[in-house]
């Protein structure tokens, strides 16, 4: 198992170079002027804009600039921004912004887990109860609303109308966090109790579970032990690349509860061509998503004794 | 992972795992977290008691402040209020409002404006600024001011702070006002050939001379603008970039920890303020990303002052709120502009049908649900100069625009509308192509929407083959300003237009003193109505709501509050 994961984190690094290249490759390919547009209708004056060119090597052809931002990076300096924060180190932006993406990420996925298994168990469990119809009817409904109608309505409820929680920004700690958590966790959480409830349902019928429940095993030991183990394969799998959504920030929720988040820095960077940033923040990205594919290959040896990886 | 784990072991591992992630990415107890904290403020700002005997809801800027509000006093309250995320918090390169509301309230520059008027009134730094040529000005300003690190400010905060922003290698944006002033010797630093501007110079420490290249009457004017603020000595032992956290100026206010971006920016009274002292003892503005977010909050009772009501809740404010509601008229300024550099859109004839077609009432009414004002001159209502109705084509009158557009040779073909794009101009750019096709006939309508960075580009490369959507936001109150993106040589002059006539009239009014002036603007702006390379469509309009817990509540023309005369009545 050790070597598997030491081969599986050396296979990263060609694919973050490789991430980093083609990312840096799309921003150079976009039309327009990132520092044409720094002034807005009224521009910097032209020596200004030489001065910024040249700092950050803007008329260099692609693989010098490249080769001279990754030469920054492996002497851990991500670089500086250019429209966004111009100025500022990515390091800085990152660092500013990622605790409340990662904070957010985790009551969603708190949310997620408790209710959405909750409910798709609970529903497997009562088939065609009234229970069951409900979640079925509930998810199905929670899925088809836009995300941005779903975190409006919490907001004028619960927050204005009631005033259980704060409208929106991060001035409450915790409590900041549980409406744009649950509300980012909504369409997942819908998901999540629809693939458990499937899922578990076909393991009931399976042989197994007979022969267990043959051998006189308690209800309750055949399901926790049994059928809900080997039921938690493609939650486990949804679970993980969705931990990794929730983590490379949700430009909507966090724009809708005034949350300062990696998402929103990484639209308005690529909204306004500030290379360095999306760069940095995009690899981040990457890397998140390669560790949490990672994370299921060692969950399902966890989940189910026929895999083996050595 | 050989040794099998019983399973309920495995499940603990798990959760413990989980559980010290949550606590790594905990949110520190900081005390700045808590604003209630570190004020001393005797009575709870979150509490919302409506107060019975309201004052009348007058704005009178030129009330008299109570002179038993001394700076002394420990009270003053505190408010919260509305700030959408500055780009900078750096004087000499910030030109957005977000971070100039910002930095207007923690430095005072030489000259302060009437925010009804526009007009240079008492408050500035400058104890006069005169000069005989409109050339060479002297600039005298007050003793005895602090910067809130206890500096005093001297001529030598201002003079120092300017020449490091005509230094290219900072990079500060607002030097192109320096350009545009035309400082003597601001050329020779951008091209690296002197250090310092030779036109500039110290007198002693309370007297600036600066001598200009050419007569520019606006100078006055100008020299209150954002960008013109000093600088303490302290700025120049820390990068940049390190000042913004917690800017040192000599404003009314004071910075209260560091800027949490996206978050708050709080802020004190500072008692040593060389001005009038502020009303409030702490300002907490706070940052939103979203205008609706923000309303909301307001009406959640979090919010006390929101100066940016989105359109769509302004009918509704503006009824409920009362006499606490109000519309501030501001300088920011929509135009279509025309190519004049692509047939056939050099032909005047066209761009006046153009302009004539579009119903620019129905749009605010129906779209922007009227906060807007249908532009009728090319000089916004903020200034004295500005003229109702100045623009012949700028009503909405099909007979005419037929008219004129059979005249001419038409639109041969598609015509392009383009726009910047994720900016809210999609809906009524479509409104405008609507009118254009009814009126006109003109069916075949293309829309370019472009991110700004590729659109600017566009422009600057004059690729642009039909009318197109900009603006501009007059941020010193003076016409000159408000048209020089109309000159030859502005960079800002996407339109391409040259009038020999327009710009002699522009330079002539630059040299006459400030009262005759505005006589030979308004004939310069006639010309630019006649010709018509843009066609003003609409200034803007402020919405602003304030709680009961705060009164004179005073709105100027670049839209921002004017924090320090905002009472808290309690």
């Amino acid at each position: 198992m050790g070597r598997y994961i030491l081969r599986r984190l050396l296979q990263m690094i060609p694919v973050v170079i490789g991430a980093t290249f083609l990312i840096y490759a799309m921003n150079f390919a976009l039309p327009g002027d990132p520092v044409a547009a720094l002034g807005g209708e009224r521009p910097l004056p032209e020596e200004q804009q030489q001065q910024i060119r040249d700092r950050y090597n803007l008329d260099d052809p692609l693989p010098i600039q490249y080769a001279k931002y990754m030469g920054n990076v492996v002497q851990g300096d991500l670089g500086e921004s250019l429209a966004v924060r111009r100025g500022s180190d990515v390091s800085d932006i990152i660092a500013d912004t990622w605790p409340v993406t990662a904070r957010l990420a985790i009551v969603a996925f708190a949310f997620e887990i408790v209710i959405g298994i909750g409910a798709g168990v609970v529903a497997a469990l009562r088939r065609g109860s009234f229970l069951d119809n409900l979640v079925r009817g509930s998810t199905i409904l929670i899925v088809s609303i836009p995300i941005f109608v779903i975190g409006l309505v919490a907001q004028i409820v619960f927050g204005v109308r009631l005033g259980w929680f704060p409208v929106a920004g991060t001035g409450d700690g915790w409590i900041s966090y549980i409406m744009p958590g649950f509300v980012l966790a909504a369409i997942s959480l819908a998901y999540l109790s629809r693939i458990t409830r499937n899922s578990l349902m076909e393991n009931l019928r399976a042989d197994y579970v007979r022969t267990a429940t043959a051998k006189g095993m308690t209800r309750r030991r055949v399901v926790g032990r049994h059928a809900l183990r080997n039921s938690l394969i493609p939650v486990v799998t949804f679970l993980a690349f969705d931990l990794g959504t929730l983590l490379s920030g949700t430009i909507v929720t966090e724009g809708i509860f005034n949350l300062n988040g990696i998402g929103g820095v990484a639209f308005d960077a690529i909204r306004q061509q500030d290379g360095t940033v999306v760069v940095g923040i995009v690899t981040m990205f990457v890397l998140i998503y390669v560790f949490a594919n990672l994370a299921v290959d060692i969950l399902y040896a966890a989940l189910d004794p026929r895999i083996r990886y050595d | 992972m050989q040794s099998r784990l019983s399973g309920h072991l495995r499940w603990l591992l798990l959760v413990a795992a989980l559980a010290l992630v949550v606590a790594a990415c905990a949110p520190e107890d900081d005390p700045e977290e808590d604003p209630d904290d570190d004020v001393e403020v005797d009575d709870d700002p979150d509490e919302d008691e409506p107060d019975e005997d309201e004052p009348d809801e007058e704005e009178d800027p030129d009330e008299e402040e109570d002179p038993d509000d001394e700076a002394e006093a420990p009270d003053g309250g505190e408010f919260s209020m509305y700030l959408c995320e500055p780009e900078r918090l750096l004087s000499q390169e910030s030109s957005e409002v977000c971070g100039s509301q910002v930095l207007d309230v923690l430095f005072t520059g030489l000259v302060a404006y009437d925010p009804e008027t526009s007009e240079v009134v008492e408050g500035g730094m400058a104890s006069s600024i005169e000069s005989d040529d409109n050339v060479d000005w002297t600039i005298e300003i007050e003793e005895g001011w602090e910067f809130h690190n206890g500096e005093e400010v001297t001529a030598d905060n201002y003079v120092d702070a300017w020449n490091w922003m005509a230094d290219p290698e900072n990079e500060m944006g607002n030097a192109s006002f320096l350009a545009t002033a035309g400082f003597e010797g601001y050329q020779e630093v951008a091209d690296g050939e002197a250090d310092e501007m030779a036109g500039v110079e110290v007198v002693d420490d309370y007297t600036i001379e600066v001598s200009l290249v050419e007569p520019f009457g606006p100078f006055e004017l100008l020299i209150g603008y954002t960008g013109f603020h000093p600088l303490p000595d302290e700025f120049y032992d820390m990068e940049a970039t390190e000042f913004e956290e917690a800017p040192i100026g000599n404003g009314p206010y004071m910075m209260d920890g560091e800027w949490e971006r996206g978050q708050r920016i709080m802020l004190e009274r500072f008692d040593d303020y060389g001005g009038e002292p502020a009303n409030a003892q702490a300002v907490e503005m706070r940052i939103y990303d979203d205008v609706g977010t923000a309303y909301l909050d307001f009406e959640a009772g979090e919010l006390d002052i929101h100066d940016g009501v989105p359109p769509e809740s302004r009918t509704q404010a503006l009824e409920e709120y009362g006499d606490r509601a109000f519309d501030n008229e501001v300088s920011s300024y929509d135009y279509l502009g025309f190519p004049t550099f692509v047939e056939p859109f050099d032909d005047p004839d066209l761009r006046k049908a153009i302009s004539l077609a579009i119903d620019r009432e129905s749009i605010i009414d129906v779209i922007f649900e009227g906060a807007r004002t249908p532009a009728t001159s090319a000089l916004p209502p903020i200034l004295p100069a500005h003229r109702d109705g100045a623009c012949d084509y700028c009503e909405h009158d099909p007979e005419r625009a037929q008219e004129l557009y059979e005249g001419t040779d038409g639109i041969d073909g598609t015509l392009e509308l383009y726009f910047n794009s994720g900016a809210g101009h999609e809906e009524w750019m479509e409104s405008v192509s609507l009118q254009l096709e009814d009126t006109l006939g003109i069916d075949d309508i293309e829309f370019n929407s472009l991110e700004f960075a590729e659109y600017l580009e566009l422009h600057d490369a004059q690729e642009v083959e039909g009318p197109y959507r900009l603006g501009w936001v007059t941020v010193y109150p003076s016409p000159q300003y408000s048209m020089e993106l109309y000159l030859e040589d502005s960079p800002s002059n996407y339109a391409g237009y040259d009038d020999p006539e327009f710009n002699d009239l522009m330079a002539e009014a630059n040299a006459t003193e400030p009262e005759e002036a505005d006589e030979i603007y308004q004939e310069a702006e006639d010309i630019l109505l006649e010709d018509l390379p843009i066609a003003p469509l609409w200034y803007g309009l402020d919405t602003v709501v304030h709680s009961e817990r705060v009164d004179n509540v005073i709105a100027n023309t670049r839209t921002f509050i004017e924090v320090a005369d905002v009472e808290v009545v309690e």
